[in-house]
């Protein structure tokens, strides 16, 4: 218990002192793996720990940042009410496209998330009164209380409470009830049917929890990049955002995060090799798929750490 | 005017069929939906740009050996990726097959550059008339072509020893190789079929659409055409392919033409919710 109420007061001073420490283009990074990782936990919740392969979640990622920019631009509502407002309603539709999809799985499931991500894309590009169609549209910058936040260190104090707070849910409903629920789905379905597990709605809430959690990821990016295109919430984008899961681990939040900074920081590292991005990617995703299945998480020294910090919950 | 638009729609309708036929043959022998299988339809092309416009071979000899190489690329994925994956959750088979085609799709980027290619056409653009009906000569030779792969398939499988081990192996693994049908040579023999019959799908359709490295999307048209047929039957993917053909030609001429991908997206989607077995093929019953 000591364990742990140390690392969230370790945790708590590190949020504090970091915008002291690094320049504004490291606390925009910072952002930037914070809002990648928190699409990719819905990436993990839906695929990691209910065993649902998807590739809907660049849509979700597409939807949450569409959402709120238009209803800023069309209706003036703020950003604050409209992230939330549109998560809201991609995790609806989520849960519609879990009803729906729920007799089928495997190959079939990720082929009706695959074509799910291109509707999507294609309704974006071809609704041009809303979204600029395939030129795009611009983000209003995000305020709140008159306060206007737009350079990276103002945004750090938004995008890393909020994705530390989806992460700390996110983590303890996996270990309740309900996130065994999910475990139960992912080894047997037809086992947690017989167990009188409600298959159905478990599956739907997976992809609901993965839609909410895709739509404020996106709503983030969103506010970050500052222009929505409709290039990035294709097909591609989904893989990407399956490999940085794959990457991660599929069941490991702190793998995730760790897989994110990856990520983001491979186009730093690359620098003079930009043309190599997708293909580094790639190779990366192909790489772990077939050496390393269980991802960042599986290293020894990693699992070592986490292994000291649960120490404190005892033995379970 | 229907007339026209169903013979426009006859190449299209007959790559789609190559390609389902490819993704049926993959998952009807070794349990996979191979989801890179449009990025090698696009690699297969590539090969073939490559060998005529790098190397400066001739259009036939660059197409044997784009074919030749195709041969070569099926052989490693298979024993590179789905041999050491056979025991892997159904999960980590699917992301790998994704995994394949990006990586073909990023090295076509890389080297290759993002921008569309110029692909050689080997017969007049100019359409003939034939009745009132405009007829384009070189789709028509896509269309022959299309059907004399599908027919020499259909012979190989139908009337030769090899075929029917081959089709004996995707029906049950353990009785072929009671009866003697080595297992792992016959799931090799696929990968190198499918392979070879997307560069074939590849250098019919690039000259078509235009040969960039997301010429890779066409692969969920022949996902679609698939679904549509049935992803256990061989004559069924022929069948959804040409019937996916016709549909795109329709809702593009009555419809709209932007419409016309989001239509082909929604028939798999309604599909595969309503009837996932296809129009040809029979539901799998899953056995605990």
């Amino acid at each position: 218990m000591t364990v742990r109420i140390f690392s969230a007061i370790a945790a708590l001073a590190l949020f504090v002192a970091v915008p002291h420490l690094l320049p504004e283009f490291r606390l925009f990074q910072i952002c930037l793996i914070a809002a990648t990782a928190l699409v990719v936990l819905g990436q993990i919740v839906v695929t990691g720990f209910a065993g649902q392969i998807s590739l809907a979640q660049a849509a979700f990622v597409g939807l949450g940042g569409y959402g709120p920019a238009i209803l800023a631009t069309a209706w003036g509502l703020p950003l604050w009410l409209g992230i939330p407002l549109t998560a809201a309603a991609v995790a609806a539709g989520g849960f519609v496209l879990g009803q729906l999809t729920l007799r089928v799985s495997g190959h079939y499931l990720a082929l009706a998330t695959l074509a799910f991500t291109a509707i999507v894309q294609l309704a974006l590009i071809h609704s041009d009164m809303l979204t600029g169609g395939a030129a795009g549209m611009a983000v209003p910058p995000f305020s709140i209380l008159g306060l206007t936040l737009s350079k990276g260190g103002e945004l750090y104090y938004l995008v890393v409470p909020v994705t530390g707070a989806l992460f700390l849910i996110t983590e303890n409903v996996m270990r309740s009830r309900f996130g065994r629920g999910f475990a139960a789905l992912r080894q047997s379905e037809t086992a947690a049917e017989a167990m009188g597990l409600n298959v159905r709605r478990y599956k739907a809430s997976a992809f609901a929890a993965s839609g909410f959690l895709g739509a404020i990821g996106g709503a983030m990016l969103a506010i970050l990049s500052t222009y929505l295109d409709p290039t990035q919430f294709g097909i591609t984008q989904s893989i990407y955002y399956l490999a940085i899961a794959v990457v991660g681990g599929m069941v490991s939040t702190v793998g995730i995060v760790l897989a994110s900074a990856i990520f983001v920081f491979i186009p730093e590292w690359l620098q003079a090799f930009q043309s190599y991005l997708g293909l580094v990617f790639s190779l990366l995703l192909l790489g772990f798929i077939v050496l390393r299945p269980e991802g960042l998480a599986s290293l020894h020294s990693l699992r070592l750490g986490l292994n000291l910090l649960r120490s404190g919950e005892g033995t379970r | 005017m229907l007339a026209q638009v169903l013979v426009s729609s006859a190449t299209a309708g007959a790559v789609y069929a190559v390609i389902a036929l490819g993704f049926v043959l993959i998952h009807k022998g070794t349990g996979v939906v191979h989801f890179g299988y449009g990025d090698q339809v696009t690699f297969g092309a590539y090969l073939a740009l490559i060998a005529q416009v790098l190397i400066g071979l001739p259009f036939w000899a660059s197409v044997v050996a784009a074919l030749l190489l195709s041969v070569a690329i099926g052989a490693l994925i298979y024993a590179g990726f789905m041999w050491p994956l056979r025991k892997a959750s159904l999960l980590s088979r699917i992301i790998a097959s994704l995994a394949l085609g990006t990586v073909m799709r990023e090295f076509l980027r890389a080297f290759m550059g993002p921008n569309a290619w110029p692909f050689p056409f080997l017969l007049s653009q100019n359409s003939v008339s034939v009745g009132g009906i405009l007829v384009v000569p070189a789709n028509l030779a896509i269309v022959g072509v299309s059907v004399l792969v599908l027919g020499v398939l259909f012979l190989l499988f139908e009337k030769t020893v090899y075929g029917k081990a081959i089709m004996a192996a995707c029906d049950n693994q353990i009785g072929a190789s009671i009866v003697g049908i080595r297992v792992s040579s016959v799931f090799m023999m696929i990968w190198v079929i499918a392979s070879v019959l997307a560069t074939v799908a590849g250098i019919l359709m690039a000259p078509v659409l235009t040969l960039s490295p997301d010429m890779g999307f066409i692969g969920i048209k022949g996902f679609t055409a698939a679904v549509l047929g049935g992803f256990n039957s061989l004559a069924g993917a022929v069948c959804g392919g040409v019937l996916l053909g016709v549909l795109e030609a329709l809702a593009g001429t009555y419809v709209s033409t932007a419409l016309k991908d989001m239509i082909s997206y929604g028939i798999l989607i309604a599909i595969i919710l309503a009837r996932p077995q296809g129009l040809l093929g029979v539901l799998a019953i899953r056995k605990v």
